[in-house]
């Protein structure tokens, strides 16, 4: 059975354990299973979920409560005390509800705090869940593992697998830890059906590929092992949206052909509904490996999963594939003699490397929210247990425990984080929802687990252990207090309640910890947000406003040779000039911040290259003659391409302001260079620089080629318009379609839309910093200012005995404001060592996307002291205006 | 008051539901379909918890008997708790049946012309 079709386990424990007295338990518990597949089977999981919640709190509240009765009833007699203590908890119960009733501002304030603490860190945990511990809905996920190649190239972390290498793992592994290797290759299809052609994602798959996933097909079947040789493996399986989508859903689709990258290809099956793996795949074909490509052992391009052997443990198979890897590293010294082989469980290995760091920024981020409303709240129910200081200490001096009068107030806290349990979870699915809704579709298929954001048990499992940690850390210490207090002092004391020092020393040390903990989040909530805005709105080298950029990746069945990839480029550019409102078109293998990006190893004439491997590495473009002029990049010295640029006319390349100034600092105009082993190109050129993507130095040395003399498979065109470039769309397609009706194109967007989504996660990050932040900011600032108002209360009798003996108003306001300014300032300093420490850890974390500023640590320092400062002169003021007669009379 | 013989019971308006729906369930007749039956015929959306302890409470009372079907996969393994009414229980419906019609007698001319 799947996981989905049961209901949360941890609920239905829970129902367990509150039914454990009554006959009827199991069959409750399974009336209430048919309920819940009932409304799965006519909602969704969420609303069924959501439903399982319901029904267990109404059947678990009543029936905990009438057995907690029962067993007072049972026991109430002298000689069993636990029946006592049962009967002493209801009473507790019940004076908590109403003192907390008869405070209703406290306890929303309370509560509410709490929600939007508990609920920000359930949020979080909700998106770790998803994305890192439960990616992927597969039966027996856990099995499905992925052998990878290690290289110290990447400091010993994962690397795809070259095909030799995988062949060689598939033959050592039969019968071994692992079966079903399969091997995973990417594939941009080109699919012509009956509508316009379109670009499908799909996967080029080893056959085992679906066993090892246990998948099967809906109709038709998967792949044989015989279809793995190049004169077979023209077949293809859809998924089930691609059948719907283009076909019509016509089951004899199986077992006639579609048209492909201009090729036919044999359907042979389509999968069942949301079979998807991996990254939302609509298509796959099986992988076949020619001789050539099946001996290269040093391009390492494939994905490779299989899934544990029967009773095989993940031990046994990494230290199966270590010994392969070891004797590949003997047999093949020159490609294999530093690889390792790491061998992770799939939804490990399929995770970004830079998800992790991000979700543990916003987990601490979380964190330190929730620890500054504790301290909110603590120093409220402080507040609280000093006003009830006396009442408690008689009561003591009556005789009654210690114990009872802690217990009640531990009672009061656990009652306020059971009420903020509900508010917590609404406010969690509220924002996992709105994170699920803003991310860009063509992005969630590279998170995988992103379309399961939502609230899961283990949410709401962590959601009740937060609170529970939460209600520890508030509760304890008012409790703690009342536990200590002095009977006799209390009595003799004048009704001045909790004004002893060590109270107000507990009370100070809070407003510090809090201001210490907004601090670091602000700074890193500046930090991110300032990345991106700079991303966005500063100059990056070129124009990206009123651009339509288009994607097309040339499929080499149609287009094999250089000579028909520039005939279609050039083709489409003058199609593309000839629309109306356009004012230019250009075309590259690259924009700026496109998606993808180049790269080449030269040679610069005169500074031979001895080692292979230690070529300088440049960004690498091949252009159309009007791409600088289209982009608006400025050409420093020399000039640009021109349609004189030809196949057959002298090779020429243009360099980048930073490429010039690393290779040439004496001029780079006419000097000459080579990519590989190449035709030697003159440099006729200067352009300036332009900032790739948001994690690039501004300056990466960039080299540009005439598109006729380097053409490319993948190319982005650049249609620069006089108007809205969106208004150019429907245009641009029938002009792309007339050049070749079957060729689809893809990611039609402007470059300000390209530029958006490239920080998409930054932007992410940022708004969820921004909110901790603008959270932590504003309980710190109400938690200052409470007790401020609190400190000055106690205070009123001494400032009226300064004000009857001359002291003047502002006297008064610096006393208490230079009061107020020290908890601050201390606040601040313990803040700005953290605030460096997290500020570390986001450059380490975040790869070197975000570097940490001191200069903006000391002016969001500043801003938060003036904050805090401004927030403490409201009582202040108040107390500059204590009349001495009433302050002396209140005795 | 009254004496009543020792095996009679007193049946409420709500179990006396519970009673006759469990007849015509027949072979049906666990909690859930009880409950929809419930909400279907006589518009009552009862809590589950007070539908368990009202059939607890019938079953102590000796209307009720109680057998358990064999477990089922969608249950998670769990089998289901059938009701039928115990002969004692059938007294008790015929006993209130007969005091309602006795108590109908006579005001139902009331009922139509108000």
């Amino acid at each position: 059975m799947s996981l989905q079709s049961d209901p949360p386990a941890v609920l239905e424990r829970l129902l367990e354990r509150a039914l454990a007295a009554s006959p009827y338990r199991d069959d409750i518990v399974g009336d209430l299973r048919e309920g819940y597949a009932a409304v799965l089977d006519n909602r969704s999981l969420t609303a069924a979920r959501w439903w399982y919640c319901v029904q267990v709190l109404l059947l678990a509240v009543p029936y905990f409560c009438r057995s907690a009765v029962r067993s007072r009833v049972r026991f109430d007699s002298p000689a069993a005390h636990g029946g006592a203590r049962m009967d002493r908890l209801l009473l507790d119960v019940r004076f908590a509800a109403r003192s907390l009733r008869k405070r209703p501002t406290l306890t929303a304030a309370v509560v509410l705090t709490l929600a939007f603490g508990i609920g920000a860190n359930a949020a979080v945990f909700g998106v770790i869940d998803a994305l890192l511990m439960h990616p992927y809905d597969m039966h027996d996920v856990d099995r499905i593992v992925m052998p990878m190649t290690t290289s110290p190239r990447f400091s010993g972390h994962r690397e795809t697998v070259s095909a030799a290498d995988f062949l060689d793992w598939r033959r050592d592994l039969r019968g071994g830890a692992i079966d079903h290797l399969a091997a995973i290759n990417w594939w941009d299809a080109n699919l012509v059906g009956r509508d316009a052609p379109e670009r499908v994602l799909g996967f080029f798959v080893s056959p085992p590929f679906f066993d090892a996933l246990e998948a099967r097909a809906a109709i038709g079947r998967t792949f044989l092992p015989d279809e793995e040789v190049p004169a077979n493996a023209k077949r293809v399986v859809l998924s089930d949206g691609l059948w719907r989508r283009r076909f019509g859903a016509d089951p004899s689709l199986v077992g006639r052909t579609v048209l492909v990258d201009a090729e036919q290809w044999l359907v042979v099956g389509v999968m069942p509904p949301g079979f998807d793996f991996p990254m939302r795949s609509e298509l796959w074909a099986p992988l076949a490996f020619d001789g050539k490509s099946a001996r290269n052992r040093s391009g390492h391009y494939l994905t490779v999963i299989g899934r544990l052997a029967n009773g095989r443990s993940l031990a046994d198979a990494q230290a199966q594939m270590s010994a392969i890897a070891q004797r590949l590293g003997k047999d093949y010294p020159e490609t294999n003699a530093q690889l390792g082989a790491l061998v992770s469980t799939l939804s490990r290995g399929m995770a970004d490397v830079g998800v992790p760091p991000v979700l543990a920024l916003w987990q601490a981020a979380g964190l330190f929210v929730l620890l500054i409303a504790c301290a909110n709240i603590a120093n409220l129910l402080l507040a609280r247990g000093a006003e009830r200081e006396r009442e408690i200490a008689i009561r003591l001096a009556l005789g009654s425990s210690r114990g009872r009068v802690v217990s009640e107030s531990l009672v009061e806290s656990v009652m306020l984080v059971a009420l903020s349990i509900a508010p917590s979870l609404a406010i969690a699915s509220a924002s996992l929802r709105v994170m699920h809704a803003l991310m860009p579709a063509r992005i969630v298929r590279f998170i995988a687990g992103w379309d399961r954001l939502g609230l899961s048990a283990s949410t709401i499992t962590a959601t009740l252990a937060c609170a529970a940690a939460a209600a520890v850390v508030f509760g304890v210490l008012p409790a703690l207090h009342l536990a200590r207090a002095g009977v006799s002092e209390a009595l003799k004391s004048d009704g001045r309640a909790g004004a002893g020092p060590g109270r107000q020393r507990v009370r100070r040390a809070l407003v510090v910890a809090e201001i210490a903990l907004a601090l670091p989040l602000l700074v890193a909530a500046v930090l991110s947000i300032s990345t991106v805005t700079k991303f966005l709105t500063s100059w990056q080298g070129y124009d990206p406003n009123n651009v339509l950029t288009i994607r097309v990746i040339l499929p080499e069945s149609r287009y094999a040779d250089a000579d028909s990839r520039a005939r279609f480029a050039s083709a489409a550019l003058d199609r593309l000039a000839a629309m109306p409102g356009v004012r230019g078109v250009a075309v590259g293998n690259v924009l700026p911040a496109i998606d993808s990006n180049a790269a080449r190893a030269i040679e610069i004439d005169g500074q031979p290259v001895t080692d292979g491997s230690k070529a300088p590495r440049v960004d690498y473009r091949a252009i159309s003659a009007q791409y600088f002029a289209v982009l608006h990049m400025p050409v420093l010295t020399g000039r640009a391409f021109t349609i004189g640029d030809q196949k057959t006319s002298e090779p020429v390349a243009i360099v980048s302001e930073s490429m010039a100034r690393k290779f040439w600092p004496s001029g780079a105009v006419g000097q000459r260079l080579r990519v590989a082993d190449g035709a030697w190109m003159r440099v006729v050129g200067v352009c300036g620089d332009v900032v790739h993507d948001w994690f690039d130095s501004r300056n990466v040395p960039t080299l540009y080629r005439p598109l006729a003399q380097a053409p490319s498979d993948g190319l982005v065109f650049a249609i620069r318009t006089a108007a809205d470039p969106l208004g150019a769309v429907a245009d641009a397609r029938t002009a792309v379609a007339r050049v070749d009706p079957t060729q689809p194109i893809f990611d039609v967007m402007s470059m300000r839309e390209v530029l958006s989504q490239k920080t998409i996660s930054l932007q992410y990050i940022a708004s969820v910093m921004a909110a901790f932040a603008g959270l932590a900011l504003m309980l710190a600032v109400l938690g200052l200012y409470a007790v401020m108002s609190y400190l000055i209360a106690q205070r009123v009798r001494e400032i009226g005995v300064r004000i009857a003996l001359g002291a003047t108003g502002r006297d008064v306001k610096s006393l208490t404001l230079s009061q107020a300014a020290r908890l601050t300032a201390t606040g601040l300093a313990v803040g700005s060592l953290l605030a460096v420490a997290l500020g570390r850890a986001m450059e380490a974390g975040l790869l070197g996307l975000v570097s940490s500023d001191v200069r903006l640590t000391a002016l969001l320092a500043l801003a938060l002291g003036a904050t805090a400062l401004a927030a403490s002169y409201f009582p202040a003021r108040r107390a500059a205006a204590v009349d001495p007669i009433v302050a002396l009379r209140s005795e | 008051m009254p004496t009543m013989k020792a095996e009679d019971v007193y049946v409420g308006e709500l179990e006396q539901l519970i009673l006759l729906l469990v007849l015509r369930l027949g072979d049906e007749a666990y909690a859930n379909p009880i409950r929809e039956e419930l909400a279907r015929t006589a518009g009552r959306r009862m809590a589950r918890g007070a539908l368990y302890t009202a059939l607890e409470r019938l079953e102590q009372k000796g209307c009720l008997r109680s057998t358990m079907g064999n477990p089922l996969p969608e249950r998670g393994g769990r089998a289901r708790r059938y009701f039928t009414v115990t002969t004692a229980g059938l007294r008790a419906l015929r006993q209130s049946r007969r005091v309602l019609l006795g108590l109908w007698d006579g005001v139902e001319s009331k009922l139509e012309t108000s």
